[in-house]
């Protein structure tokens, strides 16, 4: 089905509506009693419709809903937008869905993107993302990140192909976290039932548990029984462990405090199984908790989670994480000709000034505007700053000689 | 309870047999079922309506087998020759106590042409609504008649009729749009303010014989046709009528309403000796004032529905009249038998039918959907007061995305009932 354009139909792509570079502007049109009830109600999931437009072009009758766990807010919602909610095969620059995030855990308003390219630059899963000003029935209703949503459309653009086919019908889960229930990877035990609570399967919804499930009560199962010599080759079929590594030190570079290995156990990620295949990948999702402190520790809670105890406990993946540690670092720190600043800093420094007046503008935000520039200087002394510690850190884990100005 | 039940109807059974008072004495009776004569005119008799049912569905739909489809005690009768009355309740078989009041009104008919019925009582609009539950050709009514039609409701009424029943009219004011239509979701109001009931709906309903009076054959002179129309109140809500299959499952919900709700239905029904024809067909609007997304106002939102069957009673009795065995079981014969089958459809969507259709509850151009539904009947009737029916249904969804289980587009369900009804 082809989306209803109104509007000038310029030939624009999804990678324009997502364009880092663009604070972009998105208006939602819903009847001013849904707009009010979905604030009231804003703890629940249930679906309003309202009409999409950006840039000229109008998608009717989307769907959109609250969403966020601590994020949620009366005040200024976070929302989903699903294209596809009311006509299956409506969809937007191709896309089926996407998010609105309100930014309310997150005073410096760029914790989320900045992670999410960076991410991006080192190879991982992750959505694509910029900032956008939210008019909602004509009124300016705040700053938000506008994020593409993990489905079938984003695994199409990060896994590629597969010969003639897409490597996007595997199977698709989003972690649940579970208050009060913090889950480090322990064996759940053989019923499918507990898989099924923190695994929200999102596609392949109609197949059987054993299906669905079957194959992470085992991945499960087998990282904690499976003895350290035979790990590898008994788990890498089943997860793909160099791309976790890669995920778990990139997660540590930016001092992710509530991801994998997050302080109440697991959170914050989507799992997939690849097309045709029994091995798993994690894909980065919601990493607004991000750059906690430049001081983070390199091996944070590493011995916590049976996953990443047992990975680590195995000398080839303990130097390919460091390794790329050092790597993400390097990439963080990258000066480009005739500029006096790293990578990360430049990028950050460039979507705050981006977001400035947006994010000043916006009265509906929980924190002030004196708070988001103290968080502003905080992140961009985080840069610097993280970039000497990881090297001097990674050094003293891995016995390498010391970088001066170490301590 | 089961077990009860076998008693009460192998006692009616039996009864079949014996002989029956009439009303000319005063006292207590038996008149076909237990009555108080107090004198000429001034009666009471005692009612009861049971139906059980057994069912097989395939494929399943989460339904339980056995339903004990409905109980109802009552009283019925006349207070003079200028008043009728009846009082009807269900009893709520689930906790065995007092559910649902039915029928609770009084009539004034000392006039054929204008009389005045008030209390609660069914709207009126479609002949098979109007049919009480067991007497109507098939275990479940059409969607149409389920569904669009009214219902029961308090309100007053005036109805009469001229050329004996060549004629007859119904039209009368209820407090909201009967019970099929009343409001089931939240409605948009401030905090603290009451919430508006849908109503007051007026109705109006005419039959007449129109061959009666001409040069045909005396068959076609039986050939009754009708035409009903409602219209009420609709409080912003969403609470439109709703797509709900023969059992319960549903196929179209209810988008955002505010203006009125009307409905206008046609009804014919021609009953030459032992065959029964019968069709009707009707539709309701509802308007959707300031309900899009931009709080512009929608196109109506319009569910139409209708039914044709057809009933041979093989043993040869009348259908034009309640349905009682010229031999019953026990009686020299067999009972009545009756075999039918019926085609029934509902559809749901909107008046507007450009540009996309989308299935959200504020959409302009709303995704249609149908169920169509074929029945397939027999009737047993031992006596006038207990009936055995079997039906073959088999109800087709048109969006396989909205039928009760996604994708399964196709159902059949197979059903037995007892009915004992005095």
């Amino acid at each position: 089905m082809v989306v209803l354009l109104a509007g000038p139909a310029a030939a624009q792509t999804s990678d324009d509506l997502f364009n880092p570079d663009v604070l972009q502007r998105v208006d939602l049109w819903l009847n001013s009693k849904d707009w009010d009830k979905l604030k009231q109600n804003f703890q629940e999931n249930d679906y309003y419709p309202a009409d999409f437009v950006w840039n000229g072009q109008t998608v009717r009758n989307v769907g959109i809903r609250s969403r966020g766990l601590g994020s949620r807010s009366t005040t200024k919602p976070g929302l989903r937008v699903d294209f596809d909610r009311y006509a299956t095969d409506q969809t937007f620059l191709n896309l089926k869905s996407l998010v609105l995030d309100n930014l309310t855990q997150d005073a410096s308003g760029i914790k989320e993107t900045a992670t999410m390219r960076f991410f991006a630059r080192l190879g991982i899963p992750a959505s694509r993302e910029t900032h956008t000003r939210l008019y909602v029935n004509g009124q300016y209703s705040g700053l938000y990140a506008l994020i593409e949503a993990v489905d079938k459309t984003m695994l199409a653009r990060v896994f590629g192909k597969i010969g003639d086919d897409t490597q996007n019908d595997g199977y698709l889960y989003e972690y649940k976290y579970q208050l009060g229930f913090p889950w480090r990877f322990d064996y759940l035990g053989a019923s499918l039932d507990p898989y099924k609570v923190y695994f929200d399967a999102k596609t392949h919804e109609d197949k059987s548990d054993a299906k669905k499930w079957g194959p992470i009560e085992e991945l499960n199962r087998l990282a904690n029984d499976t003895p350290a010599a035979s790990f590898e080759q008994t788990i890498n079929p089943r997860l793909d462990l160099t791309a976790y590594i890669r995920y778990m030190s990139a997660q540590n570079f930016v001092a992710e405090n509530d991801g994998f290995l997050g302080y109440d156990g697991m959170n914050n990620f989507y799992f997939y199984r690849l097309e045709n295949s029994d091995q798993h990948v994690f894909i980065a999702w919601d990493e607004d908790n991000a750059f906690l402190s430049p001081e983070f520790l390199t091996n944070t809670r590493h011995d916590e989670n049976v996953l990443m105890r047992k990975t680590m406990a195995l000398d080839k993946f303990r130097s390919m994480y460091y390794g790329m540690l050092s790597e993400a670092a390097v990439s963080a720190g990258e000066v480009a000709a005739g500029q006096a600043n790293g990578w990360l800093r430049r990028e950050m420094e460039r979507q705050l000034d981006m977001i400035a007046v947006a994010m000043a503008t916006d009265t509906v935000k929980p924190y002030s505007n004196a708070d988001h520039a103290a968080a502003r200087e905080a992140m961009l002394n985080f840069a610097a700053a993280r970039i000497s510690y990881v090297q001097c850190d990674v050094a003293k884990q891995t016995g390498q000689t010391k970088p001066a100005g170490c301590q | 309870m089961r077990s009860l039940v076998v008693v009460a109807l192998l006692v009616l059974l039996a009864t079949s047999a014996s002989a029956q008072q009439k009303k000319t004495k005063k006292g207590i009776v038996w008149d076909n079922r237990p009555s108080i004569v107090f004198g000429k005119n001034i009666n009471l008799e005692v009612r009861m309506k049971l139906q059980l049912d057994w069912r097989h569905f395939d494929p399943p739909i989460n339904r339980d087998t056995f339903d004990f489809r409905s109980l109802r005690l009552g009283l019925k009768g006349q207070m003079t020759k200028h008043f009728d009355y009846e009082i009807e309740r269900e009893v709520d078989t689930t906790k065995w106590q007092a559910g649902a009041w039915k029928d609770v009104y009084v009539d004034w008919n000392t006039y054929k042409e204008l009389s005045v019925e008030g209390g609660r009582f069914k709207i009126p609009f479609s002949m098979e609504q109007l049919t009480g539950p067991t007497d109507t050709d098939f275990a479940y009514r059409s969607l149409a008649s389920s569904i669009i039609a009214p219902g029961r409701d308090k309100g007053g009424m005036a109805h009469g009729r001229f050329f004996g029943r060549g004629l007859t009219y119904e039209a009368g004011l209820f407090n909201s749009d009967g019970d099929n239509g009343k409001l089931t979701q939240p409605q948009f109001v401030p905090a603290g303010q009451p919430i508006p009931d849908v109503g007051p709906t007026f109705a109006a309903r005419v039959t007449g014989t129109a061959l009666r009076g001409l040069p045909v054959p005396t068959t076609l002179k039986s050939l009754r046709l009708g035409a009903a129309y409602t219209n009420g109140e609709l409080p912003e809500g969403l609470n439109s009528l709703r797509g709900t299959s023969v059992f319960g499952k549903k196929y179209f919900s209810p988008v955002y309403v505010k203006g009125r709700r009307q409905r206008l239905g046609t009804e014919v029904e021609w009953t030459p000796g032992p065959i029964g024809l019968k069709a009707e067909w009707m539709q309701a609007r509802e308007d959707r004032l300031q309900q899009g997304n931009r709080n512009e106002d929608l196109s109506d939102f319009v569910s139409t529905g209708w039914y044709t069957s057809g009933t041979w009673v093989i043993t040869g009795e009348k259908k034009d009249s309640s349905l009682n065995p010229k031999k019953p079981l026990f009686r020299g014969g067999i009972g009545a038998i009756e075999v039918g089958a019926r085609y029934d459809e509902l559809a749901f969507g909107s008046a507007s039918q450009s540009g996309q259709a989308y299935t959200n509850p504020r959409a302009d151009h709303l995704l249609p959907n149908s169920d169509q539904v074929w029945t397939f009947g027999v009737n047993w009737f031992p006596n006038r007061w207990v009936r055995l029916v079997g039906n073959g249904i088999h109800e087709t969804f048109e969006d396989p995305k909205r039928s009760p289980t996604t994708g399964v587009t196709s159902y059949w369900t197979a059903l037995f009932r007892l009915q004992v009804v005095f």
